[in-house]
């Protein structure tokens, strides 16, 4: 039996839209000690800062609101707390104050207090921060560059498994009642929530 | 006196079978049917049907982690937490790690389901037939013991427990991957069924992609609900469209009016009677109060899950039995199996970008074993089967973009690529040196030794495993794929959670625990049908052989009861 040899082995991360790091946190064999948990907690002004920026991320369109109005205000925060490791809430508060500290440096106001157009502005920087670091692998802005990607991840992951990101932004049915697998798909039709 | 009397006559059945889980609830079933009292012992918690499922209708954003464990869940459940079964939605119905330990040897996932229901509660439902190509393959490459059956005497009880369980298929009438009683099939989606016409095509029919056959209905059967394409299936299924001891073999036995159910009853071990030469009965303890009680019966059927089980029959020394009830032989503990799987390809499908699906079919499509079959020869014994499927996904946003905004979100509202995947199920071999035994430095929650696991794959399996990666790909390429990969994502013993052997079934008493009934050598009133009776494990799904193993096993103890035999 004539067998080819197949294209090199891959490894094959599944749900693609997060980060490996993420991946291996929420996913895989992490377990944090008692005493880690709530290592770094988060005030209410904390939550509103986290609420805008997951509002730039996921911003509110014609179709359904944005990260803000899914809460991820509130969730950031408690899924670091709950489900991360004492390393990776320190890296990320203090990528967290850095945000803050570049807020003032560069528009010398508070991330709060800042125009939407200026905390695009922000993540911009962020987001082609991250991207050189992942080039350079300096240490560098690590924090800054953790807190990003993890807020991002989270981010994702809270707002497409919230009510509005799943019954706005896509399509949910709770009982389907029947299966067909072949189904035109309609101009501007929406992605199946789960 | 009078109390004790009254307590051994309260305490006294026909028959008592240890654990509820999918072989433990048909043996429930079969006996009272047939007219014994029954009484069924579960170790943990009970679970009601229906009301007792309590995430199955909750939605994403009712799960506070966004289905995610929490630190707390992980450190208490360090071995669950390994792998995809464990999750928000259903972390109840794992086991506490820490409340029962184990020893590993070597790595083992050991999975476990302590509650009424057991696995049967969570399982894949994936339902396929053992053929004699797997029955005759011990004795014909000399690995483990031959099976004392054959297809010939399991069909009848395939149907059987087909026809009671209702398993939705599709007839093929492939050697390797016998027929049965089926429900209509589920549908294959338009690129499956574009896939399976071009490999078909390509290779002949020499290999072929069917639909799963799976325990789910598609038609309402026996009083139960079909299928509703949720997807949720190991929340519990409020319409009781899968098959579970919950939906199915509980309600059979408890209309009986004989059965007697206990949850919180670990079994510590089998009470022998060295006089009459029989089990006596089982020495409990409650979970909950750790008090001990005994319980007697005629009949005992050890159904704890194959790992569960043997712990049992180990525990129970005696000096008519000092390694173990029924262990002449030296083979309790010994043997242990577990398909190895998590390789194999995946490749993108183009051209369908104007299709999509309604409902989440809770299966996917099976190419059953064609390797060393006829003309084809590997360089590795036995094989592997496929399960897999394509779905267009949502959107995959390039994580190397770090995109974000409202094109970002645009993109994740629109459906993704169709993409279709073949992950390779494959045999493992009976080596002796794979094995179980007790570990008296350990204790468990209730002071009982714990079980010591050594277990791992050999060279047959590794081989295999190319094959199983290179064979997807090929196949995908000969239906078109694109952007085809390999992968192996590694694999260790148990995490396919169809670990088996350890008592297993053999004509010798010198080689086996067990002979053609399931039926102890040595101890002719102990049954073992779940998982730890098999001497092989083929590559198909396990799960519906234990049901007809169990009612084939069932009708021979009440048969030999009636005449006095046992």
């Amino acid at each position: 039996m004539h067998r080819r040899e197949a294209l090199k082995n891959v490894a094959f991360l599944l749900g693609g839209a997060i980060s490996a790091s993420t991946m291996g946190v929420l996913f895989e064999s992490f377990t944090l000690p008692e005493n880690e948990k709530n290592f770094v907690s988060y005030s209410l002004q904390d939550e509103k800062i986290f609420a805008e920026f997951a509002d730039i991320i996921v911003p509110a369109t014609k179709s359904s609101g944005g990260a803000k109005a899914a809460g991820l205000g509130k969730f950031i925060p408690m899924m670091m707390q709950d489900c991360y490791p004492k390393e990776m809430q320190s890296s990320f508060a203090k990528g967290f104050k850095e945000l803050q500290d570049k807020s003032m440096k560069n528009f010398k106001k508070s991330y709060a207090t800042l125009t939407v157009a200026e905390r695009t502005k922000l993540m911009v920087d962020l987001r082609a921060m991250s991207l050189a670091q992942k080039e350079t692998k300096s240490e560098e802005n690590k924090d800054l560059v953790y807190f990003f990607i993890t807020a991002r991840d989270l981010t994702l992951l809270g707002y497409y498994s919230s009510e509005i990101g799943c019954t706005k932004a896509r399509e949910y049915v709770l009982i389907p009642g029947r299966y067909d697998g072949n189904v035109p798909l309609k101009p501007g039709q929406k992605s199946w929530a789960t | 006196m009078n109390l004790n009397t009254n307590l051994k006559a309260e305490n006294t059945y026909d028959a008592i079978v240890i654990g509820s889980g999918i072989s433990g609830g048909w043996a429930a079933k079969e006996l009272t049917e047939k007219g014994l009292r029954v009484l069924m012992l579960e170790r943990g918690m009970n679970i009601e049907h229906i009301t007792g499922y309590e995430t199955a209708m909750k939605n994403p954003w009712d799960f506070k982690h966004a289905g995610k464990l929490t630190e707390e869940q992980k450190r208490t459940h360090p071995v669950q937490k390994r792998d995809y079964p464990y999750q928000e939605a259903n972390e109840k119905w794992w086991v506490n790690d820490l409340e029962c330990p184990y020893t590993e040897d070597k790595r083992f996932d050991w999975y476990r389901g302590f509650h009424v229901g057991g696995k049967s509660l969570m399982w894949g439902r994936q339902s396929y037939r053992l053929s004699d190509h797997n029955f005759e393959d011990n004795a014909k490459d000399g690995h483990g013991v031959d099976w004392p059956i054959r297809y010939a005497e399991m069909s009848p009880w395939y149907d059987y427990a087909e026809r009671f369980a209702g398993i939705s298929g599709s007839k093929e009438n492939w050697p390797t991957c016998p027929d049965g009683e089926f429900l209509p099939p589920m549908d294959l989606n338009v690129v499956e069924k574009s896939v399976k016409a071009r490999v078909e095509e390509h290779y002949k029919r020499e290999r072929i992609i069917m639909i799963g056959r799976t325990a789910n209905l598609t038609v309402p059967h026996k009083g139960r609900g079909n299928c509703q394409y949720r997807n949720l299936c190991s929340r519990g299924c409020p319409f009781g469209a899968y098959f579970s001891t919950q939906s199915s073999t509980l309600p059979a036995a408890m209309a009986t009016k004989r059965l007697t159910l206990r949850p919180y009853s670990i079994v510590n071990h089998i009470i022998y009677d060295k006089d009459t030469k029989k089990a006596k009965g089982v020495m409990v303890i409650d979970a909950e109060t750790n008090k001990t009680m005994e319980f007697y019966a005629k009949i005992i059927f050890v159904n704890g899950s194959t790992l569960g089980t043997t712990f049992i029959l180990l525990n129970s020394t005696s000096e008519a039995h000092p390694n173990g009830l029924g262990n002449a032989s030296g083979q309790l503990g010994h043997n242990l199996m577990d398909h190895h799987f998590r390789c194999g390809a995946s490749g993108e499908a183009e051209g369908f970008d104007d299709k999509y699906t309604y409902g989440r079919r809770a299966n996917g499509i099976y190419v059953p074993r064609y390797q060393n079959i006829g003309n084809d020869k590997r360089d590795y014994l036995r094989g592997f089967g496929y399960q897999g499927g394509a779905s267009r996904a949502n959107w995959q946003s390039d994580v190397a973009e770090l995109s974000f905004g409202a094109g970002l979100k645009e993109k994740m509202t629109k459906p993704g690529k169709w993409t279709m995947g073949l992950g390779g199920f494959g045999e493992m071999l009976p080596y002796y040196e794979n094995k179980v035994y007790i570990d008296k430095t350990k204790k468990d929650k209730w002071g009982q030794p714990v079980l010591a696991i050594d277990c791992e794959y050999k060279e047959n399996e590794k081989k295999m495993r190319v094959d199983m990666m290179n064979d997807a790909a090929e196949m995908l390429e000969a239906a078109g794929m694109k952007n085809i990969k390999t992968y192996d994502n590694g694999c260790y013993p148990g995490m396919a959670i169809h670990e088996q052997g350890t008592a297993r079934m053999g004509a010798d008493p010198k080689t086996s625990v067990l002979n053609k009934w399931n039926q102890m050598h040595e101890v002719n009133n102990v049954f073992v049908t779940d998982g730890a009776c098999m001497p092989s494990i083929a590559c198909q799904n396990p799960s519906l052989t234990f049901m007809a193993l169990t009612a084939r096993a069932a009708d021979y103890a009440v048969k030999e009861l009636k005449k006095n035999n046992i």
